[in-house]
């Protein structure tokens, strides 16, 4: 639990100013929406086709001066997980498909490869979306979207309480290395049991207490914040409807044969 | 402003185990009125809190603010006249920011945007804490969250001001400040507290409850000069009593 790179959970330094040049949230909402059905929808043994996509988390980050080094940390992190979607791929689909420098590579390759391909674009994205635009005003774009209120208030809770959560998980855990033995002392599986328990009891507990809190102020199930958003057409539609148009390019234009027969035909 | 006043009577109240925690408490508050309320752990301070904001409901006894009964058609408009500062202000900010969190009593209570705007302004500038507003309330030190948990509730101008352990977890600083952010208040106080030093400079008076029950009810100095009282509540002299400063 204490092992987790805490920087995976910290909140995006978009927080509060600087916030100006920023598309409106409902406009990455879409963009990026689109973006990850553009990644999706392409076959399984895709590859080529879908470099060209790689340009919109690059454009992102040197327009809004995310650190890359940053985003890619992140982005690895989830990569195992999409490695092992496709492990087995190799394995069961043998037959030969490409042949690159007089080595056969099988079909099963080609999809693995595509689907790290795809996560790795489609992750990428995601922590774009909450690394460009602060959280609070991600839930905000969500609401005027007309996404349940339900929904989005849940949303706001867990992003605020998971740092309070982390901090309880870690103090538990510095708990348990100051008591236990060795210099880097693992948590058994009965201790870690128990701890997980008594970690949802005291979220439980906590949640009470801020639900009192929410109440005594007169919370009746909605919550108000009071950042106005404003979509301006000349900003956020032209962002908009830029990405859209570059993505069903992509989709629908095999750009790299295009470019490759243009360069060669030159 | 003769109705911010707080009047508990014989109010009782016993947890689903049978535990009783308030056995028959009755006090007075008058309006403008600073009050200790002291007790060992266990006395039954946090339940009385609880049931004077309705969070649980008493099994017997009244509780009436300025004029209104607390039942369960009358929990939104008791909330409304009392400002409940919890013990851990991690309970109490919820929001983003620390503006959103000022704001989020008075939007609920349906000001306007610029009515709602000068609130916040003027809470966060009543307890020195005007330069967080932007800024996420997980992001602030102890002293700061304690000062923005107060605005939040000062943003909705209630009559009566019942705190639960304000000064747990301050520095020596920070605790000066928020005793004589006490001092300036004009609201109805009633505070929670086992910091007794803290009763003996903000609240003229003090009462103490034992095993859910009033045990004494008067002045401060008088109540913490009573030896064989406060033996019997578990309870100590303050330190500056006791000549330890």
């Amino acid at each position: 639990m204490g092992r987790v790179d805490p920087s995976l959970f910290s909140p995006s330094y978009a927080q509060g100013s600087g916030q100006s040049n920023r598309p409106d949230p409902r406009a990455f909402w879409i963009v990026t929406f689109a973006f990850v059905l553009t990644v999706t929808s392409f076959g399984k043994y895709e590859i080529s086709r879908l470099t060209p996509l790689f340009f919109y988390p690059v454009a992102i980050t040197t327009l809004y001066g995310v650190s890359a080094r940053s985003l890619l940390r992140k982005a690895l992190f989830v990569l195992p997980f999409a490695l092992f979607v496709g492990l087995f791929n190799p394995l069961f689909d043998r037959q030969a498909l490409l042949v690159v420098g007089g080595y056969a590579i099988s079909g099963g390759w080609v999809s693995f490869f595509s689907i790290t391909m795809r996560s790795l674009l489609a992750v990428t994205s995601a922590i774009l979306l909450v690394m460009t635009t602060p959280f609070d005003r991600l839930c905000l774009g969500l609401e005027k979207m007309r996404v349940p209120r339900v929904l989005v208030t849940q949303l706001q809770f867990l992003y605020r309480y998971m740092f309070l959560l982390r901090g309880e998980a870690l103090r538990m855990v510095r708990a348990h290395d100051l008591r236990a033995q060795g210099n880097k002392p693992k948590i058994a599986l009965s201790t870690a049991g128990s701890m997980i328990g008594l970690l949802l009891l005291r979220a439980l507990d906590r949640a009470t207490r801020v639900h009192r809190a929410m109440l005594v102020r007169g919370f009746d199930g909605e919550v108000r914040v009071l950042q106005p958003l404003g979509f301006s057409w000349s900003r956020d539609g032209v962002f908009t409807l830029a990405w859209i148009l570059f993505f069903a390019l992509v989709r629908f234009v095999n750009l790299p044969e295009w470019l490759f027969g243009w360069v060669v035909g030159k | 402003m003769s109705h911010h006043f707080l009047d508990v009577a014989d109010l009782c109240f016993a947890y689903p185990d049978g535990t009783e925690a308030l056995n028959g408490v009755s006090f007075r508050l008058e309006h403008g009125e600073a009050v200790g309320l002291v007790g060992a752990n266990g006395a039954g301070k946090s339940t009385m809190l609880l049931a004077l904001a309705g969070l649980v409901l008493p099994s017997g006894g009244t509780v009436n603010v300025g004029g209104t009964i607390l039942a369960k058609n009358t929990v939104g408009e008791i909330r409304k006249r009392m400002g409940f500062v919890f013990q851990d202000p991690e309970d109490q900010l919820f929001m983003p920011t620390v503006f959103d969190d000022v704001a989020f009593g008075p939007l609920n209570q349906g000001l306007s945007l610029p009515e709602v705007s000068s609130r916040v302004r003027e809470s966060l500038e009543g307890v020195g804490a005007a330069h967080l507003s932007e800024r996420p309330t997980y992001r602030l030190s102890g002293g700061e969250k304690r000062a923005v948990a107060i605005a939040t509730v000062l943003s909705m101008l209630p009559d009566i001001l019942v705190m639960d352990e304000p000064s747990s977890g301050l520095d020596p600083k920070g605790r000066r400040l928020l005793i004589e952010l006490l001092k300036k208040f004009t609201h109805t106080r009633l505070v929670a507290t086992h910091d007794l030093d803290l009763v003996m400079e903000a609240c003229p008076r003090t009462i103490v409850l034992h095993e859910g029950k009033v045990a004494a009810d008067g002045p401060s100095r008088e109540i913490f000069e009573n030896a064989e009282l406060l033996e019997r509540c578990h309870l100590e002299p303050p330190l500056c009593m006791q000549g330890k400063c």
